[in-house]
């Protein structure tokens, strides 16, 4: 049976608990926000004891369902101060699953300056001191685990940015070559992970089994529905694995969408060096990797290995939203440079989005010229080195535009906005403005109508459709967020009713009762509510739903828009959900 | 004469000899689905066509001057 991992950093017990009966068909985001929204007081500082970070395998993860290993985490945000979820790739989220974990559940707070490493295995977890790791990179902290603890462990830890308990502050996952290149990435859940003083934890699977499906028959009926979906979709089976998600620059730029020199273009005249195409040849070029699974179990294998000019392994990626954040969004047009970026953050252990997003701020505040990639290294030097300066990068692009006097600063609750600009693609606005967790695209990904032909098509420069559109994969995206299945099934998924019932039928078999497409979205419907209850407790309201000032009053070149859905449409999202 | 920018992406440029951007002439009433055949790029394989950054279709006539994005299946995020 599943068990809950009660952590307790106060007095650095753990226990095994039996998983709540209420609680016994969650995964993922729905477990992680259901028990975040039970456990933890709205009102609490996301730094203190009382903050909760709660980490979840998805329902599906470990079983052998396609592209299920994403990891969910949750908390109050410190960025935020709503309810948050960020979930990520890589192989903790398995092991995990294979220790027969549902969830952890990480409370409490130990002494300050003492680091703890939370070790665990099919039949034990243990608190361990570790404050050697304190100071180090995702990087070194992975590499001293898996020289201590052999090959088969995955880990899940924080770097530098998490110490200093950074807004911007990721938690690292690693990946099939236990390198830490996947991210929880938003809403500074890293912070809270720094502030319980837990530096890492180690997973070894060993021994351990993967979770049985109740009904084996039809399981696998839906798995190879599923499979054949997702191979068959020429996104998820062709264009994901040969040009990754970067692949995206060049259609987002061409139509005006792709925010540049911080939000103040839709277009950048340096895209074409920083394209998923380039990116392509570059990497192919120099014997990096295409078509690399971040996890095990990976049919779509959007993930590459990037290497620099002597063929040495750089980073994973990058990912489209950090080549923009990096790259467009400063100005910036050189691959190598971004790729450099990417692999400090991801060492530091900062969110690439926020990261790039704030980065672009300081560009705009006079600190370094937009377009200075050398400069822009420097500056996470600093957070390396934990300066004034470096900390405020790392404290997000809210707290460095208000501290710089900025007017124009893309965030919504605090959060900063990803690699569309609202103005020329409306609903992922509305998703902007209106999702649980700030400015979040993977939320409700409109872009896929808006932009992609995928789902349907609604013309991304009017407001008609935007809020249906936005509403339905919110609740669509939730779902899927609970199963533990990556968010990019959702391309097979909004064009081929046969990988629905894919899912649905791996999710009856999972459980041995049959599960409807109703029943599916009710999982997201379900956790909107209790996001969205958690939330209203801390006391934000349909004021808090609106997009900055800005984009009402700036026009975005080429199309000269402004965000042009109303606060009215804007309030109707969430009517009937809660 | 008047000329139509077409710009191609991914696995579209495999029909333009690698070029990410080709120039053709403006004829009276061609369409985007003529384009296409006259580059010899299969319209089952055009998922995205932008005409001057706005989406448009197959059958959209164009002038001449205007600037053609065509896409493959393109995702990510």
């Amino acid at each position: 049976m599943a068990t809950i991992l009660r952590v307790n950093m106060s007095d650095l017990s753990v226990r095994r608990e039996d998983i709540d009966a209420r609680y016994q068909e969650l995964g993922g985001r729905g477990l992680t926000s259901a028990l975040v929204a039970d456990e933890v007081p709205p009102h609490c500082h996301p730094l203190s004891a009382a903050n909760r970070l709660v980490l979840a395998p998805g329902i599906l993860t470990g079983t052998g369902a396609p592209c299920s290993g994403r990891l969910s985490a949750g908390a109050k945000s410190p960025l935020t101060g709503t309810i948050k979820e960020a979930n990520s790739g890589g192989m903790a989220a398995i092991d995990l699953a294979i220790c027969g974990i549902q969830a952890i559940v990480v409370e409490g707070r130990p002494a300050a300056g003492k680091w703890y490493r939370l070790r665990v295995t099919p039949g034990d977890a243990v608190l361990e001191p570790a404050d050697d790791l304190a100071g180090l990179g995702n990087y070194d902290t992975v590499a001293r685990q898996g020289e201590r603890f052999g090959g088969k462990i995955s880990c899940i830890s924080i770097g530098q940015a998490g110490e200093m308990r950074s807004g911007a502050a990721s938690i690292a996952v690693t990946d099939v070559e236990r390198r830490p290149t996947r991210h929880c990435g938003r809403g500074g859940l890293g912070a809270v992970m720094g502030s319980k003083g837990l530096k890492v934890i180690v997973v070894d699977p060993t021994g351990g089994q993967r979770p049985r499906p109740a009904d084996m028959a039809a399981f696998r009926q839906g798995v190879q529905k599923f499979n054949e979906a997702l191979l068959g979709h020429p996104l998820t089976g062709e264009g994901l694995p040969k040009y990754g998600t970067n692949s995206l620059a060049n259609v987002i730029n061409a139509a005006g969408g792709y925010p540049t020199r911080n939000f103040s273009d839709g277009q950048f005249e340096g895209v074409e060096p920083i394209s998923g195409e380039r990116q392509h040849d570059v990497i192919v070029e120099r014997g990096g990797e295409i078509a690399h699974a971040c996890h095990r179990g990976c049919t779509i294998r959007c993930s590459r290995t990037y290497v620099d000019e002597h063929g040495e392994f750089l980073t994973k990626g990058p990912e489209y939203e950090t080549v923009w954040a990096h790259g467009a969004n400063c100005g910036i047009d050189d691959l190598d440079a971004i790729a450099r970026m990417d692999r400090m953050d991801d060492d530091l252990g900062l969110d690439t989005i926020e990261t790039g997003a704030t980065i672009a701020v300081a560009m705009e505040a006079g600190v370094i010229p937009f377009g200075d990639a050398a400069g822009a290294l420097r500056l996470l030097e600093e957070v390396r080195r934990g300066t004034p300066l470096g900390r405020l990068i790392a404290s997000g692009a809210e707290v460095f535009g208000r501290t710089y006097g900025i007017e124009r600063i893309p965030t919504v609750k605090g959060q900063a906005m990803p690699a569309y600009d609202p103005r020329a693609i409306q609903g992922i606005g509305v998703t902007y403005a209106t999702s649980t967790m700030g400015a979040d695209h993977t939320a409700g990904y409109a872009v896929t109508a808006n932009v992609l032909s995928v789902g349907g098509q609604v013309d991304p420069l009017r407001t008609e459709g935007q809020v249906e559109l936005s509403r339905n994969l919110q609740i669509a995206t939730t779902a899927i967020d609970t199963t533990g299945l990556c968010l990019f099934v959702a391309f097979a998924v909004l064009d081929n009713p046969a990988a629905l019932e894919g899912i649905c039928e791996m999710l009856s078999g999972h459980f041995g009762r049959l599960i409807s497409a109703d029943d599916f979205l009710a999982l997201g419907r379900q956790t909107l509510a209790t996001e969205r209850g958690f939330n209203k407790a801390v006391g934000y309201t349909a004021a808090h739903d609106r997009l900055p000032d800005f984009f009402r009053t700036e026009k975005l070149p080429p199309h000269n828009m402004t965000f042009v859905v109303s606060d009215e449409e804007l309030d109707q999202v969430f009517a009937g959900i809660g | 004469m008047s000329k139509v920018q077409v710009y191609v992406y991914a696995d579209l440029r495999q029909f333009t000899g690698g070029a990410a951007a080709v120039e053709v002439d403006a004829e009276p009433g061609q369409t985007v689905a003529a384009v296409l055949a006259r580059l010899g790029i299969p319209r089952e394989r055009t998922k995205i066509v932008f005409v001057n950054h706005r989406a448009a279709q197959p059958d959209r006539v164009l002038k001449g001057g205007e600037r053609v994005d065509l896409f493959s299946a393109i995702g990510g995020g």
